[in-house]
């Protein structure tokens, strides 16, 4: 862990768009319209990614962090969706300011992204090899006939079984995993500075997601790329992640380093999963504490904090004001009027 | 408790046929879902079966409500044989066997009242007489699982999943029956609102004193409600123990990987565990499964008995048994590392 504390960021003290950090995202909005009804999928959400650094953003369906890693690349369908504000800084650059064409110069080339559901991102009728040839065609990176040669590469690096005969193969021809692995080989291709992994193993069994996120951290590490981590899983967080990002309800409400985030939440969400969440190593037929009541209805936000319903802690301020981010102990920030000591 | 358990089952088989080609139309073979299983549950208790997707441990548990046709063995619910019960005999075994779904979404009927859906098994079965003691029965029901009485006319979509989840418990409830099965319960839900749905189990079968066999693939879940653990893999158990001694003291090497495979949420406990990442590969088809032990292609142990006779299930007194060569039940006291030293 010691490493993990080393690799310490230098977050959101550097001025956006200074090229401290590889990404920053500034007070990011994104909004789903549907007749009237507007939801706000992400509201507000402010964070950067440090060079070499896995970020993990945690939270439950409907938190935002799906639309958070979309919102980045511009990939949110609209309409119904719409980027409503903020700024996404990639090594100096503002992405939500480029035009369609410089984007595509950066999408699967200096950022690239993994998606959960590796049975539908791929597509069906194309051979592997097409499919991982692709992005070096499309961004020029690899002489036409190296191609071959960086493809079995590929395949190699992601510990496919066989490269040789499994290049020409269908994607219906490999198991979920194996897929999944291709997925990486293909985000892998034009050797990306940032990897956006969304959920990269929740399909997966449980020691084949073991094998795959190795491997992600292995190759990451390899080719010096930082990483956001999206999951909800947060063992698999305590595990591969440098940083951590809590989501509720569209906002950041906690942020820290692993050890932090983990040993001293402040915010009672945070606190609140940690103690809903099964552990291997409890004592025998343990009693979880949950949280209680439901996740909030995002087009219809509790005035205040949008955790007040649920949280144990809340005062009358809660249900008033909402809290904004801000720094509990140096890069350690949370989004609560209240101090919860444990 | 009587010595007789709730629930037997002795050396059940699953076995499904698949489709030939149409020149021969019996060349398709078949797939051995569930191959050779035994088990018992007492009463009041919870046997948790794990196992990652196509082990075969929904099968077991669809051949053991008689909802799947079975192709071996025998089912024994307190001391009678229902393996071969048909039609109006499985009646009554219906209801006492009922199941909770993993799907919150797919298992009610969307175009029915809240009220009818936990009702139909009272309807059914004729547990209660009059309107107004079945309105009754469902708003007990209803308090008991953690709904508010005034919930009762609306329909499925207004609930969120965690809600939907408790109308199942308070379906399957309502029939009141000697076994629940619930097949992965809680893995379609949040964190947060899993841990509220594990409690309500949890706290139902104390005041109720019901028996469960609990399917899922996420063992820390298993861990917090199960008091014993079996372990399938490709249609075989390969370990059964109680809770403690299955977290702890792990004999069978697929057991001990896929432990290993789950990351425990804490950081500091993390970087001092190491991943073992010795368990390669992912399971084999269970069409053509592997010659001798199911789990020998990924095993680091292997020998070359593994690959060619199948190891059984060795049934120690405290009733751990381990599906393996290469354990010794005498040895019991010393921990995993054993099974290391012998490859």
């Amino acid at each position: 862990m010691s490493e993990a504390i080393a690799n310490q960021p230098l977050g959101n003290a550097s001025a956006p768009g200074t090229t401290s950090s590889l990404l920053q995202v500034d007070s990011l909005r994104t909004v789903f319209r549907q007749g009237r009804r507007e939801v706000k999928a992400v509201d507000g959400v402010s964070f950067s990614v440090a060079r070499g650094e896995t970020l993990a953003i945690v939270g439950e369906s409907g938190s935002g962090k799906s639309v958070t890693a979309m919102s980045l690349l511009r990939l949110i369908p609209s309409p119904p969706g719409e980027i409503i504000d903020g700024d996404v800084f990639f090594d100096g650059r503002n992405l939500l300011d480029m035009t369609e064409d410089e984007l595509r110069d950066i999408r699967g080339n200096e950022i690239a992204m993994i998606f959960q559901e590796p049975m539908t991102s791929l597509n069906p009728v194309l051979t592997v090899r097409q499919q991982l040839a692709e992005p070096m065609r499309v961004h020029h990176k690899v002489k036409e006939e190296d191609i071959e040669a960086r493809c079995l590469d590929l395949l190699r690096q992601v510990r496919i079984p066989d490269p040789e005969t499994r290049l020409d193969a269908y994607p219906h021809q490999f198991s979920g995993g194996m897929r999944q692995r291709v997925m990486i080989a293909m985000a892998l291709a034009c050797e990306p500075r940032l990897l956006i992994a969304d959920e990269p193993t929740t399909a997966l069994d449980v020691t084949v997601q073991a094998q795959i996120l190795e491997l992600l951290k292995d190759l990451t590490r390899q080719h010096g790329s930082s990483m956001i981590l999206i999951t909800h899983d947060l063992g698999v967080v305590a595990r591969y992640a440098d940083r951590i990002n809590v989501m509720y309800a569209g906002r950041v409400v906690e942020s820290g380093t692993a050890l932090e985030i983990f040993e001293q939440p402040r915010h009672p969400y945070t606190l609140g999963l940690i103690n809903s969440m099964p552990r291997l190593d409890a004592s025998e037929k343990a009693r979880l504490i949950p949280i209680e009541g439901q996740p909030p209805d995002l087009g219809n936000l509790p005035p205040g904090c949008p955790f007040s319903p649920r949280c144990p802690f809340a005062v009358d301020q809660c249900r008033r004001e909402d809290p904004p981010l801000e720094p509990y102990q140096g890069q350690h920030l949370k989004a609560c009027w209240v101090n919860v000591d444990e | 408790m009587s010595d007789t358990p709730l629930l037997e089952v002795r050396n059940l088989k699953v076995h499904f046929k698949l489709p030939g080609t149409l020149l021969r139309p019996k060349s398709g073979g078949s797939v051995k879902a569930v191959d050779g299983v035994s088990f018992h549950l007492n009463r009041g208790e919870t046997l948790g079966l794990v196992g990652e997707s196509g082990c075969g441990k929904s099968t077991t548990g669809m051949a053991v409500l008689r909802m799947t046709p079975v192709s071996g063995g025998e089912i024994h619910l307190e001391g009678e044989d229902i393996t071969h019960l048909n039609g109006r005999a499985l009646r009554p075994l219906r209801r006492r066997m009922q199941m909770i779904y993993q799907d919150p979404f797919g298992a009610l009927d969307p175009r029915m009242r809240v009220l009818d859906i936990i009702g139909e098994p009272l309807k059914v079965h004729k547990l209660v007489t009059g309107r107004k003691a079945y309105r009754q029965e469902v708003l007990r029901l209803m308090d008991l699982v953690g709904l508010l009485p005034d919930m009762c006319e609306r329909y499925p979509h207004e609930f969120s999943g965690g809600q939907r989840q408790r109308i199942g418990i308070a379906r399957a409830l309502a029939a009141q029956p000697d076994v629940i099965i619930c097949d992965e319960p809680v893995s379609a839900l949040d964190v947060s609102i899993q841990a509220q749905i594990i409690n309500l189990l949890k706290d139902l079968q104390e005041e109720l004193g019901l028996t469960y066999l609990f399917v899922a693939h996420d063992l820390a879940v298993v861990r917090h409600i199960c008091d014993r653990v079996m372990v399938m893999y490709l249609g075989h158990v390969v370990e059964v123990a109680d809770s403690e001694t299955l977290y702890t003291n792990p004999q069978h090497p697929y057991t001990q990987a896929l432990l290993s495979a789950i990351p425990i949420p804490d950081p500091r406990a993390e970087s001092r565990r190491e991943v073992d990442p010795s368990i390669e590969g992912e399971v084999p088809s269970p069409v053509n499964p592997p010659s001798g032990c199911p789990f020998h292609p990924r095993c680091k142990h292997a020998t070359d008995v593994c690959k060619q006779v199948a190891p059984t299930l060795q049934d120690t007194e405290d009733g751990h048994g381990v599906s393996c060569h290469l354990y010794e039940p005498q040895s019991e006291a010393e921990p995993s590392t054993r099974v290391a030293s012998m490859a």
